[in-house]
C-alpha cells in the first residue's frame, strides 16, 4: 500500500480527460474574494459604474475564476498521492458574470521524466467553459506527480 | 491628464520597480480561500494560487496611483517554493513592455512574490489591458 492514498505518475495516461462538476458564480463569491484578496477594482465591486462599461455589469475577478476552476478540477478527477504545481500559462478570454455556471475540461497532454528524483512531469491542458459553451479561460499547467514507491 | 488618483497607459513607465507592502499569510487566509474556492492546501500548507491572489490586492497599495486596468489578459507563472502559513509575503513588479492599441494599451508586467527572507516563492509575467488617458 502507498503511504498516501491516490494515484501515482504510473497511473496517468496521455489523453486522459476529466470533466468537472459545474458551479454557478454568485455575487457572494465576488464580494468575499474582493475582501480576501484586497482587489476592490470597480470591475468587480461597483455595479453602477459597470452598467455603463463595456461589460455592462460587474465581472468576476480573473483570479477568482482561476481558483474556482482549480477547486472544480480537484473534485472532477481522482486524487493523486503526491503532486506539486510547477507552472501555469493562462489566458483570460472572456468575462464571467454573476449567475454564470462554469465547468472545467482538462486533458493530460504529456508525461515525462523529471529531473527531480521520484517525480514525473505532467502537462495538463484546461478549459473553463460557461453555460453557453464559451471558453472563458484556458491554459496549460505543469505538475510534478510522485512515482509509485518502490 | 490622469486624475490625481489614477494612472493610464501613457503614465506607465517601463522598468520602474514597484514594491508592495507586505502581508502575513495566516490560517484564516487559508481557511477562507479554501472554503470559497474548494482548493486543498499545497505542500507548504498554503494553496498554490493564494499568494498570487493576495498580491493582486497588495498591488493596489504601491506608492503610485493605481493603473486603470480594463482586463487581465493572461499570465505565465512559475511556482518556485511553497508559501507557508506565517510567511510574510510582498510582491515586486515592473513593466517590461507596452503596446498601444486603438482605444487601450497592453502592458506586460514582470512580478515576483517574495517572503520575509527575500526568497522568491513565485514569479512570472502578467499581460494587462489598460485604459488610455481620456482626451479632454
Amino acid at each position: 500500500m502507498d503511504a498516501q492514498p491516490g494515484l501515482t505518475f504510473e497511473d496517468l495516461r496521455v489523453g486522459e480527460e476529466y470533466d468537472s462538476p459545474g458551479r454557478t458564480v454568485t455575487e457572494a463569491d465576488i464580494v468575499i474574494f474582493a475582501g480576501l484578496s484586497g482587489d476592490y477594482n470597480v470591475l468587480h465591486t461597483d455595479a453602477e459604474y459597470m452598467k455603463s462599461s463595456f461589460f455592462g455589469e460587474r465581472i468576476a475577478h480573473g483570479l477568482l475564476v482561476l481558483s474556482i476552476q482549480q477547486g472544480l478540477l480537484e473534485r472532477g478527477r481522482p486524487a493523486r498521492a503526491r503532486e506539486m504545481l510547477v507552472g501555469i500559462k493562462w489566458k483570460f478570454k472572456g468575462p464571467v458574470k454573476i449567475g454564470d455556471t462554469l465547468h472545467v475540461r482538462a486533458r493530460i497532454t504529456a508525461l515525462r521524466d523529471s529531473d527531480t528524483l521520484g517525480w514525473g512531469t505532467v502537462l495538463v491542458e484546461r478549459e473553463v467553459v460557461n453555460q453557453l459553451g464559451e471558453v472563458v479561460q484556458s491554459g496549460e499547467t505543469e505538475h510534478l506527480v510522485g512515482h509509485r514507491p518502490g | 491628464m490622469a486624475t490625481p488618483n489614477q494612472f493610464y497607459f501613457e503614465d506607465v513607465e517601463i522598468g520602474k520597480v514597484l514594491e508592495t507592502p507586505a502581508m502575513t499569510v495566516t490560517d484564516a487566509h487559508v481557511a477562507l480561500y479554501g472554503g470559497l474556492v474548494g482548493v486543498a492546501a499545497g505542500p507548504g500548507g498554503v494553496q498554490d494560487f493564494l499568494p498570487l491572489c493576495l498580491s493582486s490586492g497588495l498591488g493596489w497599495r504601491v506608492p503610485q496611483p493605481p493603473v486603470v486596468v480594463l482586463a487581465f489578459m493572461g499570465f505565465d507563472w512559475k511556482f518556485l517554493q511553497p508559501a507557508r502559513v506565517g510567511d510574510t509575503i510582498r510582491s515586486a513588479s515592473k513593466t517590461v513592455a507596452k503596446r498601444l492599441l486603438k482605444e487601450s494599451g497592453v502592458i506586460i508586467e514582470e512580478r515576483t512574490i517574495l517572503n520575509q527572507r527575500d526568497e522568491i516563492l513565485q514569479s512570472g509575467k502578467l499581460t494587462l489591458l489598460v485604459a488610455r488617458r481620456p482626451v479632454p
